[in-house]
């Protein structure tokens, strides 16, 4: 590791780290978040930070970031100790970071949220034409084309994403932190946003990027920081090492996400979810598509295309205003999400934080929210049964915790997705929506989630998943459709297709002044 | 309060004696556990807040304090509070609250009172209409609430200025000398306790085991908790709310009753202030603004807490205008405590 690391630095020996950690160690309560961890970021230097989920990643840029204090080791920037830097000391030292976690206001302007708590001021009042002025430009160089004067909860989460990077870029940069900026972000957006960190690396600024999406990794950074359970296993140049070597570093076994074949299950030719020619405004225009029973069905497609609001219209949320929904061939009119649920049919928000979970509830609890009529017989709760429900099904999906008591806001990403799980494969649905199934899932549990899902298509039920990730796609769907603007524009078996003809059909073709104009 | 005093003992026998940490550290643990269990547990830390106040109490003023006579009166203080503590911890645990149960608790005492002396009717009716103007109350709350989406804090603000309105429309001061008969029904005492406490028990015990073990009420603690993820989980949270709203109105109603019988006399000043103690008291048994925590019996005995505090204020002599003074001092501690809570556990 000593030669990895002096080997980043043969291209600048003169300079002194912009940043450096050494034997930096964080522990909240009885949890070792970080162990003895040293790392060094040169100027100009793209360097990528991956791990699985509770590896220690976010604990470490909070760190960088004056969020948290380490409880050992020290932290130089520019090769001067800061012991005890506060997030505005951080600031002060052109050190900003672009968190996961949204931190804009809904409801003031593009322009306000950039120059959050920094707004330009003529005579103690605030310039409100320089400000949007500098918006516009900043928006400018990222290619947003949203009005530095719109409100920010009436664009896009792509968009939002982007002004929460404006909002970085809107300062004297030293050190960038961006924590998996490109989840919301469309394939366009993030070759931009790539030029851009590229940009800010020649003129100087030193970059730590975290992501789960190796491809992005190899093709951004200059040099990785593998952490694995809040240690260093590795810090290498890029130019090291091949992608299924820096996979094992991660999980510290060999991993992919290999295809399995499979032959589609029991009444795998009786059509169970139809639905033809549904219109669900202002997104969906007119999809066509049918889930069997037994069968993966993927649906891909850019952001923005209509996925979720179509899952959405078949599970009783947003109004239908055309076409027809069948379950089991029989014409339906689902109006709520209980209706959706007396007919069988269960979904997996893609907003497991905000749509999905109880987070302050324990895991018993949030199986149960499904699950009452089964825990509570005849409309009195029983304590007994609630527990064993969710024990089975924390065993079964092989969640990582002491109990079904914990809270799940103390769960790892991968394992509140497997209780997300849980609460609706505990009811026995015949038909499951999964909305990105693995969004910000680390590797490891991601593949015991595919294994899930294949299990729960062996025994019958009809599974229609949403995904933005192209591997997940290709690795799950018996069947793929594809959607553009609303409208399905294609249909592919999951044994032929390939990323060239996913993307082909999921990219938008014409595009209505409204949406230009968006 | 032990653990308080053998905090640092413990610790200093750690940082000096390295020989037997384990078992320091074992008994240590304990107590960290037994601090946690207590502060975790609202009606575990109230019966000790209780059984300590009335303690000092007693030990201070034994002549005064520990009496049958003033035991009744805390009781009966604490009648009225606990009713209303019943609604609001339900509608703070859906994560909603409600302003207006004062104002509501004064019309249907006047409704009562008018069915009786104006519409020459039995008592038995004049109960029913009262219950029902605070049923209506709360449905008119639940209604802008959950309909007109206007959020609970303007809505219950603005119709609790509009009921008390009504209230002084309808009767000017009040009503008074309502009826004997009707009077028994808050003047009647069984085992030397007044009715309402009777009620206020009855009512609470039966709330605490719906809450407690009912499918259809435990929906509350998920609305509460993620009213979006209580939604796609088939839950319907507007419905809830209003009915939330709709037993509010009616323990109100059902307050307001009892308060006229008692004095034999509806006020249009009754229940003034009244959220303030209600609020307080359910914030002590382990609600929060946010929802989705807290349990009829913490609520109730936050009531009991807050009466034998204003019960010992009276007996010190302290000016009553202290009480509303100590009652929001004990909400803002309250608060304190459970913010304290929460960054411990972080």
């Amino acid at each position: 590791m000593v030669t990895a690391t002096a080997q980043t630095t043969q291209r600048d020996t003169s300079r002194t780290p912009r940043l450096a950690l050494r034997g930096v160690g964080k522990s909240f309560g009885v949890v070792r978040a970080l162990n003895d961890v040293s790392m060094t970021l040169l100027p100009g230097e793209i360097k990528a930070v991956v791990g699985e989920n509770g590896a220690g990643k976010s604990t470490m840029m909070k760190m960088i970031a004056g969020v948290e204090t380490p409880d050992e080791g020290e932290l130089l920037i520019d090769g001067v100790v800061r012991h005890d830097l506060t997030e505005a000391g951080a600031a002060a030292l052109g050190i900003a970071m672009v968190h996961q976690e949204r931190s804009l206001v809904g409801h003031l302007s593009i322009a306000e949220n950039i120059f959050a708590g920094r707004q330009p001021t003529r005579a103690g009042l605030i310039d409100r034409r320089r400000m949007r002025r500098d918006a516009a430009a900043i928006l400018e160089r990222l290619r947003v084309t949203v009005s530095p004067d719109a409100l920010v909860s009436s664009i896009s989460p792509a968009e939002q994403q982007m002004v929460e990077i404006a909002k970085a870029l809107s300062q004297e940069l030293r050190v960038l932190i961006l924590d998996e900026p490109t989840a919301a972000l469309t394939v366009t957006e993030t070759q931009r946003l790539f030029e851009i960190v590229r940009e800010l690396r020649d003129a100087g600024t030193s970059i730590l990027y975290i992501s789960h999406r190796l491809a992005e990794v190899f093709a951004l950074a200059d040099s990785v920081l593998v952490m694995r359970d809040g240690t260093r296993t590795a810090e290498r140049p890029i130019a090291d090492l091949t992608e299924s070597q820096l996979m094992t570093l991660m999980v510290g076994r060999e991993l992919s996400f290999e295809r399995v074949r499979r032959s589609v299950g029991h009444g795998g030719d009786a059509d169970r979810l139809t639905i033809t020619g549904l219109a669900a405004p202002p997104r969906v225009q007119d999809a066509t598509l049918d889930v069997r029973g037994g069968e993966i069905v993927c649906l891909s497609g850019l952001i923005g295309a209509g996925r979720t609001e179509l899952c959405e219209a078949v599970f009783g949320l947003g109004r239908r205003t055309a076409g027809t929904i069948r379950i089991d061939g029989a014409e339906v009119d689902i109006r709520s999400p209980r209706d959706a649920m007396r007919l069988g049919i269960g979904m997996i928000p893609e907003d497991r934080k905000e749509a999905g979970l109880f987070l302050d509830m324990s895991i018993e609890l949030n199986v149960a929210a499904t699950n009452l009529s089964t825990v509570a017989p005849g409309g009195w709760l029983s304590p007994r049964r609630m527990r064993s429900l969710a024990q089975h099904y924390v065993e079964l999906l092989r969640v990582r915790t002491p109990d079904v008591e914990q809270h799940v806001d103390h769960l790892s990403g991968g394992n509140q997705q497997k209780v997300l799980l849980a609460k609706w494969i505990a009811r026995r649905p015949r038909l499951l929506i999964i909305d990105e199934p693995t969004r910000g899932v680390d590797v490891g549990a991601r593949t015991e989630i595919y294994a899930v899902i294949r299990e729960l298509a062996a025994e019958g039920t009809a599974v229609l998943v949403v995904s933005s990730d192209l591997t997940e796609v290709l690795a799950l769907g018996d069947r793929i459709f594809v959607m553009a603007e609303g409208r399905i524009t294609g249909e592919i078996d999951g044994d032929e297709a390939t990323e060239m003809a996913i993307l082909e059909l999921a990219s938008p073709k014409t595009r209505t002044a409204e949406e230009v104009g968006l | 309060m032990t653990e308080v005093k053998d905090h640092p003992t413990t610790t200093s026998d750690n940082e000096g004696t390295a020989a037997a940490p384990s078992r320091n550290r074992g008994a240590l643990w304990a107590l960290r556990k037994a601090g946690t269990l207590i502060i975790d547990n609202r009606p575990v830390l109230l019966v000790i807040l209780i059984l300590a106040l009335g303690g000092y109490m007693a030990y201070m003023y034994p002549v005064s304090f520990p009496t049958a006579e003033n035991f009744g009166a805390v009781l009966l203080n604490a009648a009225q509070s606990g009713i209303l503590v019943i609604g609001m911890m339900l509608l703070m645990i859906g994560g909603s609250f409600d302003l207006s149960i004062g104002s509501t608790l004064a019309l249907s005492g006047v409704v009562a009172a008018l069915i009786i002396t104006q519409g020459g009717l039995p008592p038995w009716l004049a109960v029913i209409g009262g219950i029902l103007a605070g049923v209506v109350c709360g449905l008119v709350n639940g209604v802008i609430v959950t309909k007109v989406r206007i959020n609970a804090l303007i809505a219950t603000l603005a119709t609790a200025g509009i009921i008390r309105g009504v209230t002084q429309l309808v009767s000017g001061t009040g009503v008074g000398y309502i009826d004997p008969e009707f009077a028994k029904l808050g003047q009647t005492t069984f085992f030397g306790l007044q009715s309402p406490f009777w009620i206020m028990i009855a009512l609470a015990a039966v709330a605490a085991v719906l809450v407690a073990r009912t499918r259809f009420f435990r929906q509350y603690y998920f609305v509460g908790s993620n009213e979006r993820a209580a939604r796609l989980s088939g839950m319907r949270p507007p419905r809830l709310i209003l009915i939330s709203f709709l037993i509010m109105g009616g323990l109100a109603g059902i307050a307001g009753v009892l308060s006229a019988a008692r004095l034999n006399a509806a006020v249009v000043t009754a229940g003034t202030g009244v959220e303030l103690q209600v609020i307080t008291a359910a914030v002590l048994g382990g609600a929060t603004l946010k929802g989705g925590e807290g349990t009829i019996l913490g609520g109730v005995l936050g009531v009991l807490f807050i009466a034998i505090v204003n019960n010992a204020l009276i007996i010190m002599r302290v000016d009553a205008f202290w009480q509303n003074i100590v009652v929001g001092v004990v909400l803002l501690l309250a608060v304190s405590l459970d913010r304290w809570k929460r960054s411990a556990a972080t």
